[in-house]
């Protein structure tokens, strides 16, 4: 008793929310649910109509029953087609309105998570479970509620007929497709973990293909062909063989399928045969319940796919179920007209997992319009900094500060709205450049958007893209470059027009000629916001009020760049180096 | 670039020449495939002899009225063992002609694809840049994978069933003349039908596909974009753009399930009308008495044979055209030429074996991109053995092109390269590279081990001879720091280690193979003092003593170099040594005088 709880429990958790979803739509789910029964009664009329026809025939009957038989067949055919017809199209329809209802709150759900949940979660896993989890829960929603139905419907209805009909025939002819069901039980497993192998085989052999083609040029100079060349033979004879077990799988199923209707065919005519002799049935009994034995098939394979689809739409139900029970970032706070001054007070921070601290006792005081300038290597906690202003993860309190509040008291919303942000590796979306530069501002006046195209100096680039600003970069478009791709991200985040501009390394991929001409519009667009700037690259930072050369978390170095030069640490050094790289790349014009 | 899915159309057409572009992937298997046509002319007349033997059962044993009881009964077990006999054995040549067509199918695409395979790791550079890994990985997976259907199952399995129909008309004429005219006149109808509808569905597949494929990706956009997202609060217009696109699916979603059940509807209706059609004609013929009841029956099961091929007939002309179009893509890369072309005149390639030592001479070099735009304008200099030559120029210099003409990664498009007095194009090209060894800016990490990685998987350099080389450049220590040291495997992309660490592994590379000549882009500075001087020291290490070509970013390089080529626009606009070069006054002069800030 209380195990049937927990199951009707668990299925109201797998299937509950997509069922709620059908709200709206059960009329029209109604309407075709009450048609399958229709359907099938038009289909199961038909076999007894055309054996009493053949019976009249044999024995000479009147050309007028003929004719009216005939009409009547023609009338049954066609409701047996419309039925099918409206039943299919409204089931089938609700079940892909629910999906897209499904996938749509799942994904405006995962918009609303903390960011540090999305560090843990696999893309991978979050998108099989907004395609494929939610394809099959569809699947229970739709095509189940259609064919399973029917099935319901022809499976005791056929067998009552054919039982009425003939006993010994109709269990013979059952125990044919037992054992057709019983075989297919255990083959489909097979085909299944099958086909997955397959799969992983084509995904190595793709994702060597891949690397290959991505590093032609290593792999030519080292000569690599001979051994790449064994490597994908060895991926393709795993992959051949994966199908080798598929195809026998595949040609045992449809062997055992064929002789199992022939078998079952065989049983009709011996026992059937047996028992005309004996002059209990007709021909055209015979044939009627051949009829009914075609109309049998189908259900049965029904009956298996259902059995075999069940248990994984009940997992994928309550893995999307699970989504849905992360907790949202909390939304609560003050929400304070912010100006951007920024105090950061003896800021240590420790990433939720790890030992080591990310940050250790980081202070600065930062005015609004005042440019900071974050200087380090790879892992010296330039981003965390930026991160932690955008709240996205949670700082100690009494840590930092935005004109005199601290972060934890603001609401996340209001707080970022404060600042816009270009990443190091920035965040196209497969959509058109113009629509990525105005993400921020859809509203964007185009003269705004040209000058944001202009000051991160993509206007260069727009001779080159097909469509100019109106042409789609990533999935189905054309593939940006790193540096693009930054300043696509820098254009963002001036047209954001927000009082505070954070900039993650954004020019790291851009040359150094574009990188001085966007410098110079930048100091023109800037005005009076607060920047702050983390970069590897020294010329992008050097007039900051004050730099902070971060090393392991910690703050090594600090003051404006004359006072960092004159100290002739790390940052000269540095600097040093660096103007000599330009120097070089100099050429005759001597562009640094 | 164009559009790298432009071409991403499934509607090929057939053409004559796939037929000699396939045959010498089929030859090799032609006594299978010739196999899988004998079981198919064997079980289609075993098809064809099931309802025979129904008949003679019904009209024998069953009806015949005259003759004993256990007669008939045993005529009817003989018809019935007959009957099994026909089920068992179309079964069974049902599964081997299954297997067989995947074992020759199979084997037919997987040598495609090896042909395929290698065809691309030797074209040229420049085609590469051309297509991006992604478009070309797709002709190497699910191209090849189309054509499957067209070598195993499809041009076999159509034009066989193409013959059944006509084998099943020819019996239904010799049964009843009216009856089979009445058949040919409406068969072509039911198999217009299914191949507008399920046409038209295809199309609308199609439709879904790429709808789908962005939704998709807007999917893992918005998953991987959460930061931006958050940053600029654009939380409810993200989750809106998917919902528009997730409803464009949708849309053709449901444009989909109307041609479906339409098309269910249509042919169900059309096959039951025929039916019903032949059931007038032909029952109006037997009380006419101008049919025999059991001929009609006959004619009845014939006829039923006919539905299974006109189904798949349909199917199979859509699945073809899919194929016919990744045919043609596929041949059109074997097509594209291999690099370097073997030589015109001949000759045999020169050997070159490694010898320690090289001598580099650049011969009035000229080259081109594909768009004809000059980069490289008559560069002419020589690096002695042993020597270190850096070169130095703005962006777009042509720097970086002129490393990749030594190894012969682009063709010089006039002049020559010359190692050791011999034009490059003259040497054996293994030789060639072998001698060579290749430093980019950034290393290009493969899916593996360190060890492989150093080693680029040549099992005949030990693991001692890479702990010498990451020795001498300075990386033995993080490597052995690493928790399975030489075994570590690279992340994807290597997003394991730092930028320098990076560096050093590529030093390491280079230095493992011994080369007579390294090729160096060398990478910009970075913040990291300590990192910069490792770099510095392995860099030291990695040239001493080797002929080098540098394109430079650190004045250090540039000093120790024996000579220094300024770069300008694709000409060489000053050599000369660092002291020479400085008294000159000049270009590089005037670069040292920005250095200096």
């Amino acid at each position: 008793m209380l195990r049937r709880l927990s199951t009707v429990r668990s299925l109201r958790r797998a299937f509950g929310r997509p069922l709620a979803l059908m709200a709206g739509h059960w009329g029209l789910v109604a309407v075709g649910a009450l048609l399958v029964p229709v359907h099938a009664a038009a289909t199961l009329w038909m076999p007894h109509l055309l054996g009493t026809v053949l019976d009249e025939i044999a024995h000479g009957g009147s050309k007028a029953t003929l004719a009216s038989t005939c009409w009547f067949l023609m009338l049954l055919a066609a409701i047996e087609s419309a039925a099918r017809y409206v039943s299919r199209k409204t089931l089938i329809d609700v079940s892909r309105h629910v999906e897209e209802r499904l996938k749509n709150s799942l994904v405006a759900h995962l918009q609303t998570l903390p960011v540090a949940w999305f560090d843990k979660a696999r893309t991978g896993d979050v998108q099989s479970r907004l395609t494929q989890d939610v394809e099959l829960v569809r699947f229970v929603m739709g095509p189940l509620l259609l064919h399973g139905g029917s099935t319901l419907c022809l499976l005791p209805a056929g067998l009552w007929l054919m039982l009425g009909m003939d006993v010994p025939v109709t269990l013979a002819s059952l125990g044919g497709f037992g054992v057709l069901f019983a075989v297919m039980r255990v083959l489909v497993p097979r085909l299944h973990r099958w086909s997955k192998r397959s799969q992983e085989e084509i995904a190595a052999v793709s994702q060597r293909a891949q690397e290959d083609f991505a590093g032609i040029r290593v792999v030519q100079q080292f000569t690599l062909q001979a051994r790449e060349r064994a490597a994908m033979a060895r991926h393709g004879r795993r992959y051949l063989f994966a199908n080798l077990r598929l195809s026998r799988l595949r040609a045992a199923m449809h062997a055992v399928t064929h002789s199992t209707s022939g078998l079952v065919l065989l049983g009709v005519l011996v026992v059937g045969g047996y028992q005309m002799i004996d002059g209990r049935i007709t021909v055209g009994q015979l044939f009627q319940f051949t009829g009914y034995l075609g109309l049998m098939t189908f259900p049965l394979e029904i009956l298996g796919w259902t059995l075999a689809t069940m248990p994984r739409a009940f997992a994928a139900g309550i893995r999307i179920e699970e989504l849905f029970e992360v907790a949202p970032e909390p939304a609560l706070g003050t929400t304070p007209v912010l100006r951007g001054d920024l105090r950061v007070q003896d800021l240590t921070f420790t990433y939720p997992g790890s030992e080591r601290p990310a940050l250790r006792s980081v202070s600065f005081h930062l005015q609004p319009g005042q440019k900071l300038g974050l200087v380090g290597p790879v892992g010296s906690g330039k981003s965390t900094l930026l991160a932690l202003l955008l709240r996205f993860y949670d700082p100690p309190r009494g840590t930092i500060f935005v004109d005199g509040h601290d972060v934890l008291d603001v609401q996340p919303a209001t707080l970022r709205r404060l600042f816009a942000l270009a990443a190091q590796e920035p965040f196209l979306f497969s959509d058109t450049v113009g629509r990525n530069v105005a993400f921020a501002a859809d509203d964007a006046a185009s003269d705004a958007l040209a000058t944001a195209v202009t000051a991160a100096a993509i206007d260069q680039d727009l001779p080159a893209l097909r469509d100019g600003l109106e042409t789609v970069v990533g999935e189905r478009g054309v593939t940006l470059s790193g540096g693009q791709k930054q300043r696509v991200s820098l254009a963002r985040a001036l047209l954001a027009d927000r009082s505070g501009l954070l900039l993650d390394d954004t020019l790291s991929a851009v040359d150094t000629i574009t990188e001085q001409r966007i410098l110079q519009g930048l100091r023109r667009a800037r005005g009076d916001r607060t920047v702050l700037v983390a970069s590897h690259r020294l010329s992008v930072v050097a007039d900051a009020d004050l730099l902070l050369v971060l090393d392991g978390g910690e703050v090594r170095e600090r003051g404006d760049h004359a006072t960092l030069l004159a100290q002739g640490g790390t940052y000269a050094a540095a600097w040093r180096r660096q103007t000599e790289a330009a120097a070089l790349e100099g050429g005759t014009g001597g562009a640094s | 670039m164009s559009d790298p899915y432009a071409d991403d159309v499934p509607e090929g057409r057939f053409q004559f020449g796939f037929v000699r572009q396939l045959w010498p992937f089929v030859r090799p298997y032609r006594r299978g495939f010739a196999a899988c046509l004998a079981i198919l002319a064997v079980s289609f007349v075993l098809e064809l002899l099931g309802p025979k033997l129904l008949q003679l059962a019904i009209d024998g044993p069953m009806r015949a009225q005259g003759e004993q009881r256990t007669e008939r009964l045993w005529s009817l077990a003989w018809f019935g063992l007959g009957f099994l006999g026909t089920t068992l054995g179309g079964a069974l040549l049902g599964y081997v002609y299954g297997v067989l067509t995947a074992w020759n199918g199979q084997r037919v695409i997987r040598d495609v694809r090896r042909a395929l395979f290698d065809h691309l790791l030797g074209t040229s550079l420049g085609f590469h840049e051309r297509n991006p890994a992604g478009k070309l990985t797709t002709r190497v997976t699910s191209d090849v994978e189309n054509l499957n259907e067209l070598i195993a199952t499809g041009v076999l399995q159509s034009v066989f069933d193409l013959l059944k129909i006509v084998g099943v008309l020819v019996v239904l004429f010799f049964l009843d003349v009216p009856l089979a005219l009445f058949t040919v006149a409406t068969t072509p109808i039911v198999v217009l039908i299914s191949v507008v509808f399920r046409r038209n569905a295809q199309r609308a597949y199609r439709a879904v596909r790429s709808r789908l494929a962005l939704q998709n990706a807007y999917g893992t956009e918005l998953v991987g974009g959460i930061r931006t997202t958050r940053a600029y609060g654009r939380e409810h217009a993200v989750a809106a753009r998917y919902a528009e696109r997730n409803h464009e699916t949708a849309v053709a979603w449901r444009a989909t399930v109307l041609h479906f059940s339409v098309f269910f509807a249509l042919v169900d209706f059309a096959l039951r009308a025929t039916t019903i059609g032949l059931l007038w004609f032909g029952g109006s013929a037997v009380l006419d008495g101008t049919l025999q009841p059991g001929q009609f029956v006959q004619f009845w099961l014939y006829y039923g044979l006919l539905s299974a091929p006109v189904k798949e007939l349909g199917e199979k002309y859509n699945v073809l055209q899919a194929a016919f179009a990744s045919c043609e893509r596929v041949f059109q890369i074997l097509a594209e030429p291999h690099f370097p072309a073997p030589r015109r005149d001949g000759q045999p390639a020169v050997r070159s074996p490694r010898r320690g030592r090289a001598r580099v001479e650049f011969d009035r070099v000229q080259f081109a991109y594909g768009d004809g735009k000059p980069v490289l304008h008559d560069v002419s200099f020589t690096a002695e053995a042993g020597q270190t030559i850096a070169i130095v120029g703005p962006t777009g210099a042509g720097k970086t092109t002129l490393l990749t003409l030594v190894a012969r990664l682009r063709e010089v498009g006039g002049g020559a390269v010359r190692i050791d007095g011999v034009d490059v194009r003259d040497l054996e090209l293994g030789d060639l590279r072998a001698r060579i060894a290749f430093v980019a800016q950034d290393l290009f990490l493969f899916t593996g081990t360190v060890l492989d990685n150093v080693r680029l998987f040549d099992p005949g350099i030990d693991e001692a001879r890479v702990w010498r080389a990451l020795e001498t450049v300075g990386a033995a220590g993080f490597v052995r720091a690493l928790p399975l040291g030489l075994q570590a495997p690279v992340e994807e992309r290597g997003g394991t280690f730092s930028q320098g660490e990076r560096q050093l592994l590529a030093f390491a590379r280079a230095l493992v193979v011994e080369p007579d000549l390294l090729v160096l882009d060398e990478a910009t500075a970075s913040i990291d003092s300590a990192s910069e001087a490792r770099l510095q020291h392995a860099l030291e290490a990695t040239l001493r003593g080797r002929t080098a070509l540098v394109v430079a970013h650190r004045l250090s390089t540039v000093r120790a170099a024996d000579r220094i080529l300024v770069l300008d626009g694709g000409r060489i606009v000053e050599a000369g040594s660092h002291a020479e070069l400085v008294a000159r006054g000049g270009a590089y002069a005037r670069m040292l005088a920005h250095a200096a800030g």
